[in-house]
């Protein structure tokens, strides 16, 4: 009878040191699944919007920012997530007759320049090198969390820039350019980097297409606000103001996102077919050879936005690639009584549990070491299990049964230990 | 001792309504500078230290300036508003001119968007409108640490207006650009309208931007006529209009032929255009500047002179006020546009003729015809030198030192042209020592200076052997003329060339006169002796070239040309050259150093025996 009884002891502490090591190998494998962003979900969104010229005459320029900035912000991207680079040098300008106050409409019925405007980078600090630091994230140590562009390989980053461009550059501050290269080696590196999912470059400038000829990256999507040999255009002069006060290509697209919320459900490619040449008085260009999704399916808000669809996981510390988890399949998980922490916690306690009772039954036979070499002695068990889990395919399922598995046990050594 | 009642009065009352502004007001006093010849100050400007003594009180101007802070900004720009105003003689259009400027002094004392201080000066125009601007202006640049100081106490009354004046000279930042405004005091009749002068000294001419931004408010924003000064007696000339026509016939058929071709103009536009042009180049090569703005650009400060010149004439117009109120906005437009800016002027030309108030011919294009001009002179040379060279009658060379003096025979010639430039410049020192000398009405002291030069120039050819007809020249003198007229060829190259590069519109009207008479300059002699058509005609038109280059014949066929007023005085010549040196015009330097020792050359060519 004792014999006996040691015997279902054994079998018993085997099932529980598989289901230890199963689980640790679980956690291994989905953390190696998810080093490929690809399959990443879109987790969070991130805008970096720069303005890249000074001077009271372009004034426009930092309108065009201001305005943008609103924008992504109302559809619901928070200040922390939002890298801004002005020249700021408008609103407190002598020649401005509205002190601390920007408009980018002759009608003055919106102040940009009111309250919670956080500039990151501001006056001298924008330049190319504190541009490209904050897209490839190699900050100095000082640098602030505030300033640096905190992305993973889940973020959707809009990367806005406007000012005086031309063939294949941009300048900065009538000081400085940054080409065409140093940009696409910059998102190459973040690309490398993990530092974003999908990248949205929009670009108002002059001969604004140039500037995108020389990236490579997969998951990048450019949209310029004219053509080679193109100029683009103010919208209108504020004579009150005294000089031009928004761009063309920056006013219909701000137009476009006026009549959106939050929840509006907009493609991409109606933003882009909302462009009339004859109203920018230059032909808007989309550079989508590197973007592999349907401009149709994908929503302004992914970018614009910060809209998240809501996921139940059932497990805090991983993340979970598309293919399993990905669209109609939420539901499945939705519909599940399990929520992650619940069965976190199950988990846990489970284990303390064992852990508890193993302690028990180590002072009542000091056997603990022949138990485990019991265990890896039963070595065709182990192979069937990762057989199962193998051919099932499907981790919580194994899971599942597992748990129901401990139940009985569960009963039968608290019976056994009464 | 009226008039300077008045005249403090009125002062007193400008600076009031500045005070009530909250203008920082104070008063400049100056001492009128008599415009004289000093022959050293040529490109500089005049030394202020040059101040008789004995001046009294009365004579003394004194100018009102107001300025005001920009309340945001950083005190480092300025621009100025000037007003000419004679305090002995008001007269409506200097009031109106005023009115303009007080307006907009007002508005400007109260709006948010200033970034450069606004000084408003007041000129006192009874010596003139330039010397009080001037004095002023250089009292701004160049303040004088140990100069007789005037006292104000003694000489005006200025401490009774409530003690607010500062004393001293004030001063604000750089002066970024400067508005002359005016307002005329003869209505013309068919519009309200606006006069730009622009012309500085020695041709220098504002930033084409700042006509711009005159001219786009003006025509765009207020609705008032654009005038620059334009040639009126070309206007109606027959064979413009005659060449005008042709050129459009010429447009018309090259866009049947391809319409991208548009060069075809209408022919009274291209009529227009010309007279403007010709206006243009006079004002630049005289090199005069055509108002108070000409001191600003002593300074390298861009400034113009605007003149609105109303529909009906200030004393009947009963609606001033809409009138200040037009005039005020364009102002406030040119002011503000200014106050915009981040740096001077510089985006656009300074070098330029105006064909309109929106037209302009730029520096790269009007170089052409003066070098097409200038080119033939050195090929020219050159080839003559060749000619006189191989022409020489080749005696058997004995030695190398024979042969080597051969070919530096052209020193000789060159002698001679070093010696008739020296006289030019004595003759045009001459009225120097004539100015002092006082009682001399203008005939009489033109008949002094022309037989000045013709006897010196008799006496310094004597000296030089100029060879006599009578004796039979020998072979080498014969060419001789070719070597003379090589060198000459040169010296009014380099003459012209320098000149150029000083004033340019000078330059080509010079080479206009001078350069074919240099070219087709050879002696008479020869032509007679060969007696053939070609020869007759070509002394014929070598006579006629002599003739018009000489420059008081110039001067006066382009006067009866041009100017239809009609009185021809030959002692309008010297008052002309009065006024060039009085300005110190390079134009002067030009006449008397390179277009007048040419033309004595060429003369002596045409008169060569041979």
């Amino acid at each position: 009878m004792e014999f006996c009884f040691l015997r279902i002891l054994k079998l018993t502490m085997k099932v529980l040191v598989m289901l230890l090591l199963f689980l640790g190998n679980i956690r291994n494998s989905a953390a190696y699944f998810s080093s490929s962003s690809e399959a990443t979900m879109h987790t969070n969104n991130w805008a970096v919007l720069v303005c890249t010229s000074r001077f009271w005459f372009n004034y426009r320029h930092m309108a065009n920012t201001l305005s943008l900035y609103r924008t992504v912000k109302r559809l619901g991207i928070s200040d922390e997530r939002i890298i801004l680079m002005l020249a700021d040098d408008m609103a407190c300008n002598a020649r401005n007759k509205y002190p601390a106050q920007v408009f980018n409409n002759e009608n003055h019925r919106l102040n940009l320049y009111g309250d919670n405007v956080e500039v990151d980078y501001r006056g001298y600090e924008v330049t190319v090198e504190n541009f490209l630091r904050v897209l490839t994230g190699r900050h100095e140590t000082a640098v602030p969390r505030s300033k640096r562009l905190l992305s993973d390989e889940g973020s959707h980053i809009l990367l806005y820039m406007t000012g005086h461009g031309g063939d294949e550059f941009l300048k900065f501050q009538d000081s400085e350019e940054l080409q065409s290269h140093d940009l696409a080696d910059a998102v190459k590196q973040m690309k490398e980097k993990g530092r974003f999912k999908e990248l949205l470059i929009m670009v108002d400038t002059c001969q604004a297409s140039t500037l995108f000829s020389q990236l490579q990256s997969p998951g990048v999507l450019a949209i310029g606000s004219s053509m080679k040999g193109e100029n683009s255009y103010s919208h209108h002069l504020d004579s009150d103001v005294g000089v031009s006060v928004v761009d063309r290509f920056t006013f219909y697209t701000l137009a476009f996102f006026e009549r959106l919320n939050m929840y509006d459900n907009a493609s991409l490619s109606s933003l882009f077919n909302s462009y009339n040449p004859n109203l920018l008085m230059s032909t808007a260009y989309y550079r989508r050879d590197l973007y592999q999704r349907h401009l149709e399916e994908v929503p302004v808000t992914n970018f614009f936005g910060s809209v998240m669809e809501t996921i139940h996981t059932d497990s805090a510390y991983t993340s979970f690639t598309n293919k399993n988890f990905g669209g109609a399949k939420t539901k499945i998980f939705l519909g599940q009584s399990f929520s992650s922490s619940d069965i976190n916690s199950v988990r846990n306690s489970d284990d303390e549990d064992q852990f508890n009772n193993l302690t028990a039954e180590e002072d009542q036979h000091n056997e603990v070491g022949q138990c485990i070499f019991c265990a890896m002695d039963s070595g065709h068990l182990w192979s069937v299990i990762i057989g199962n889990v193998i051919t099932h395919e499907s981790v919580d399922f194994f899971v599942c049964y597992g748990l129901v598995l401990m139940l009985p046990l569960l009963v039968f050594s608290t019976w056994l230990s009464l | 001792m009226f008039h300077s009642v008045i005249c403090s009065e009125s002062r007193k009352l400008i600076a009031q309504y500045m005070l009530g502004l909250d203008a920082e007001v104070t008063y400049h006093n100056f001492y009128p500078q008599l415009n004289q010849f000093h022959p050293l100050h040529f490109f500089t400007s005049p030394d202020s230290s040059i101040i008789s003594k004995n001046i009294s009180c009365a004579s003394i101007g004194m100018n009102t300036v107001g300025i005001i802070r920009a309340p945001r900004g950083d005190g480092k720009e300025a621009i100025v508003l000037v007003t000419p105003y004679n305090p002995k003689k008001v007269v409506l259009g200097e009031a109106l001119s005023l009115g303009v400027a007080y307006s907009v002094f007002s508005l400007l004392s109260r709006v948010t968007w200033l970034a450069k201080d606004i000084i408003w000066l007041v000129a006192d125009s009874q010596y003139g409108e330039y010397s009080s601007v001037s004095a002023w202006l250089r009292e701004y640049q160049a303040p004088q640490f140990h100069r007789v100081v005037v006292n104000s106490e003694t000489c005006n009354e200025s401490s009774t207006i409530e003690g607010k004046l500062y004393s001293g000279f004030r001063r604000a930042g750089t002066i970024a650009a400067a508005l002359v405004v005016k307002v005329a005091e003869d209505g013309n009749h068919f519009d309200d309208s606006l006069n730009i002068y622009a012309e500085a000294s020695n041709g220098q001419m504002p930033n084409l931007d700042l006509i711009n931004i005159v001219n786009y408010l003006a025509v765009h924003k207020q609705h008032l006529r654009i005038k620059v000064s334009k040639m009126w007696s070309l206007l109606g000339s027959k064979w413009l209009n005659t060449l005008g026509v042709v050129l459009e016939c010429i447009g018309q058929y090259a866009r049947r032929l391809n319409p991208q071709w548009k060069f075809g103009i209408p022919a009274n536009e291209y009529v227009e255009g010309t007279a403007t042009l010709a206006s243009s180049m006079y004002y630049q090569g005289l090199g005069v500047p055509t108002g108070p703005h000409g001191a600003f650009r002593d300074y390298q400060v861009d400034a113009i002179t605007v003149e609105i010149s109303p529909k009906v004439s200030p004393t009947k117009m009963n609606r001033h006020i809409d009138f200040i109120f037009r005039g005020g906005r364009l102002i406030e437009g040119v002011v503000r546009s200014i106050n915009n800016l981040l740096e001077k002027f510089h985006q656009s030309f300074f070098l330029y003729l105006l064909t309109s108030p929106s037209k302009f011919v730029s520096v790269g294009v009007y170089m052409i015809p003066f070098a097409l001009l200038g080119a033939p002179l050195p090929i020219v040379a050159a080839s003559l030198y060749m000619f006189s060279s191989k022409t020489t009658p080749q005696a058997p060379v004995a030695s190398e030192v024979d042969f080597s003096l051969e070919s530096w025979k052209w020193i000789n010639s060159a002698k001679k042209v070093f010696v008739i430039h020296l006289w030019g410049v004595a003759v045009s020192l001459l009225p120097y020592f004539l100015c002092r000398i006082p009682g001399l009405t203008p005939t009489n002291n033109l008949t002094v200076w022309g037989s000045f030069a013709v006897l010196s120039l008799v006496i310094l050819f004597s000296m030089l052997g100029y060879p006599t007809s009578v004796a039979v020249p020998s072979e080498a003198e014969k060419r001789e003329w070719a070597n003379l007229k090589s060198v000459t060829l040169s010296a009014t190259f380099i003459g012209l060339s320098l000149m150029s590069v000083i004033n340019f519109a000078t330059a080509e009207i010079g080479a206009l006169l001078i350069v074919p008479f240099c070219l087709m300059a050879r002696p008479l002699m020869l032509d007679i002796q060969a007696r053939s058509m070609r020869t007759l005609l070509l002394a014929t038109c070598n006579l006629a070239l002599g003739f018009i280059a000489f420059p008081p014949c110039a001067f006066l066929l382009l006067k009866s040309a041009f100017d239809s007023s009609g009185g021809y005085n030959i002692s309008d010549y010297w008052n002309w050259m009065e006024s060039l040196w009085a300005w110190n015009s390079a134009t002067y330097l030009y006449i008397g150093i390179v277009h007048l020792p040419c033309w004595a050359l060429c003369i002596h060519i045409l008169f060569h025996p041979s």
